[in-house]
């Protein structure tokens, strides 16, 4: 058991901290005020290497471990929960599922270019109709008949990085087979399909409570043709490419959720040292004393959780168990952590200049998106009365 | 004054500067009925205005027997006082058995006053009427009362239907919902007898002092009061293609609405868009041409009487809560069902 970082995640850990408070933390304020997508950001990230950093340097990434980019996502998140989602959808959601299932051709393709940051990714699952219901999803692939592309109809909503990114993972269903009791199943594929595909547009952009910076936006596929090379691995098999990606996904969203509340922390603690009634700093009441013990207790024993998910995902062939306790406590913390530090604040915390109060409503999705809490509570009791 | 005294059916036949309404015409269809059903000769219409003489022909044509005119100056705008001084004066003299009003702004306003005046009972908005026994089922001891009018109407929001008759009194009133009774083809040259009556008019200070009327033509039509909703979604494909649309619900008189896709690409204002973030809906019938059906959707018009849904995707979730589907591409769809519609009335009404 070692509970220490090594010098070299402690070095890459100061290198993501510094650009998180240089070029992030001024900008945070615009970004959710507008709602404009932090292109800027997004393209300084990529030339320090932010967007491929678990992808192997021969594919033109960082060559790290899962945890360094977990810190990269955490320690975004303390400064703004937008910039943090970005990196998250674009490495777990979309560059992951193409390094795990892809074929040689597929990776030589699109890792390059999305792990340089040339290009941006999203992942595109949810419906309508199908949320948590995941297997309720409408979108129809069809193989024409001489086998050289799939037509694509339907659509997906709630899509982070939607109409920002150039390349997505795309889930639809290909055919309906019989169980032994002849009720019908859908069998689900996976796709990689490019943002300049005939056919393909984007609908609503959606207006959150929180993250209001990242690019939430629906996708229309109206007899969208994919060529069959772009099948992301074998027929069929699309619906646990989907559940494998999102065990990654969800270790990335427990890491932003973890930066919001080590975020929100640490400005509270900063206030309330400066703060005076009853003429001393009310970092001398008790009341503040014990809440702010209460809340650096939660956030480490959220870290722990979240760094042995990362460290799962390095060494195990599944880690669903791992993930879905480091996100659902993770979550849970953050909302649990912003809410209260806006209390510690004050009427100046229900400012927006303060910046707590965004941290709480960027929180708020984080109990939700990637599976919801109860999603992660059922993976989690499955697993316990298996 | 005995409850034999009273004889006849009579309507009030509703004019708006100096235009028959609709509803006159529906109510002397029913009237001719239930005329036939008491072994009357005439059916009366009763035609309050000002230098309305010129209206009676259209009357008689429609059926009426007999024309009861009041032309007076006071009666040129409808005002509640003079028009129920004029109707309840009417009865008092000729003494109907049977009065049916239209259920108009005007019918709902002029019918209880002239019940309260004439001291009888009312039916609101009724939607059946015949002549039958009451009460149905007889207690012992009860006596059982023939040819009496059996009015019925929904009650509690179309949740309950009452029947309801009126054996105590006369006359019998009904106001008549529109569209629910059936005109009789004119017959052409028909005449009636015109009997002029003038009660006089005294102005009291119930007398309305009318300043302006203001005929409003509203732009944005309001899609919660829509009987008939013609509905579209992505599937239609542009702003442009709506006209399939538009033309198929003006052969309906219903209203175009659409889905929030419809709203997000600009097609089509806000104040139009079904569904959770839009506007519920309920009218009689729905028709969701080209939209998938997702719940955010199907929450704002489930409760719509029929749903008939038109999409090329047999999976799609819109049909597991249509009454009436079809599979299909709605471009060769929506405009055959309006040329059939058309036709369809066309031979309806000749």
């Amino acid at each position: 058991m070692d509970f220490l970082l090594d010098q070299k995640h402690e070095m890459a850990r100061s290198l993501f901290r510094e650009f998180a408070e240089k070029e992030v933390k001024p900008l945070a304020i615009d970004t959710d005020e507008t709602e404009t997508f932090p292109r800027e950001t997004v393209n300084k990230m990529a030339k320090a290497g932010f967007l491929g950093i678990p992808v192997p340097k021969e594919l033109g990434g960082q060559g790290c471990d899962p945890l360094t980019y977990v810190m990269c996502v955490e320690e975004l998140a303390k400064c703004c929960g937008t910039t943090s989602v970005i990196v998250s959808a674009h490495t777990s959601l979309c560059i992951d599922p193409i390094l795990t299932y892809g074929t040689q051709e597929q990776k030589e393709k699109y890792i390059p270019d999305l792990a340089s940051g040339r290009k941006l990714g999203a992942f595109g699952l949810t419906e309508p109709g199908a949320g948590t219901d995941a297997q309720g999803v409408q979108t129809k692939a069809v193989l024409s008949e001489d086998g050289k592309y799939w037509t694509l109809n339907g659509s997906k909503c709630f899509i982070t990085n939607g109409k920002e990114a150039d390349v997505y993972i795309i889930i639809a269903y290909t055919d309906v087979v019989e169980d032994k009791k002849g009720r019908k199943q859908k069998k689900f594929t996976a796709f990689i399909v490019d943002k300049d595909t005939e056919g393909f547009t984007f609908g609503t952009k959606e207006h959150k409570m929180g993250i209001r910076g990242s690019a939430t936006y629906e996708l229309i596929f109206q007899d969208c043709k994919v060529p069959a090379e772009n099948q992301l691995g074998a027929r069929g098999k699309g619906f646990p490419i989907a559940m494998h990606t999102l065990d990654g996904g969800r270790i990335g969203i427990a890491a932003q959720a973890l930066g919001l509340a080590e975020g929100a922390l640490d400005r509270t603690i900063e206030y309330v040292k400066e703060r005076k009634q009853f003429g001393r700093s009310i970092a001398m009441f008790q009341n503040t004393q014990f809440q702010l013990a209460n809340l650096a207790t939660e956030i480490d024993a959220a870290k722990l959780l979240v760094y042995r998910a990362a460290e799962a995902k390095r060494t195990q062939d599944r880690y669903s168990v791992e993930a879905a306790k480091a996100k659902l406590f993770a979550a849970e913390t953050a909302m649990d952590v912003t809410t209260k530090c806006v209390q510690l604040l004050g009427g100046y915390g229900y400012i927006r200049e303060y910046e707590v109060e965004r941290m709480m409503r960027d929180a708020k999705i984080t109990e939700i998106y990637e599976g919801t809490s109860e999603v992660q509570r059922m993976v989690i009791s499955g697993d316990l009365l298996k | 004054m005995s409850l034999e005294e009273y004889k006849g059916v009579f309507i009030f036949a509703q004019q708006v500067d100096n235009e028959i309404s609709n509803i006159a015409l529906e109510l002397l269809g029913k009237a001719k009925d239930l005329a036939k059903d008491l072994d009357e000769k005439k059916v009366t219409a009763v035609l309050l205005g000002d230098k309305v003489g010129n209206l009676v022909d259209k009357l008689a044509e429609y059926g009426a027997d007999r024309v009861i005119v009041v032309d007076d100056p006071e009666l040129k705008d409808y005002r509640t006082e003079p028009y129920t001084h004029a109707l309840a004066s009417v009865i008092n003299e000729y003494k109907p058995e049977i009065l049916l009003v239209g259920a108009t702004a005007i019918g709902r306003d002029l019918g209880p006053r002239v019940s309260s005046r004439v001291h009888t009972g009312l039916t609101a908005d009724c939607t059946q009427l015949e002549i039958g026994d009451f009460p149905l089922t007889v207690a012992p001891g009860q006596e059982q009362l023939h040819q009496q009018l059996l009015m019925t109407r929904p009650a509690f929001g179309g949740n309950t239907i009452a029947t309801i008759a009126c054996p105590n009194f006369r006359p019998q009133m009904a106001t008549v919902r529109p569209g629910v009774m059936q005109k009789i083809a004119p017959i052409a040259g028909a005449k009636a007898e015109v009997v002029d009556y003038n009660p006089g008019f005294k102005a009291n200070n119930c007398y309305t002092e009318i300043l302006k009327i203001v005929k409003e033509v509203s732009t944005a039509a309001n899609i919660q009061d829509a009987k008939i909703l013609v509905s579209g979604g992505r599937g239609v494909g542009s702003a442009e293609n709506f006209k399939l649309l538009d033309e198929l619900a003006e052969v309906l008189h219903g209203t175009v609405s659409c889905s929030r896709a419809v709203v997000d690409s600009g097609w089509k204002p806000k104040e139009l868009q079904v569904g959770q973030t839009g506007q519920t809906v309920r009218p009689q019938v729905y028709f969701a041409i080209g939209i998938s059906g997702a719940i955010q959707h199907v929450a704002g018009m489930e409760e719509s009487d029929i749903i008939i849904a038109i999409n090329k995707d047999e999976n799609a979730p819109i049909f597991d809560v249509a009454d009436y589907g079809v599979v299909g591409d709605l471009n060769k769809i929506v405009p055959e069902l309006t040329k059939q519609l058309k036709a369809a009335i066309a031979a309806k009404a000749e």
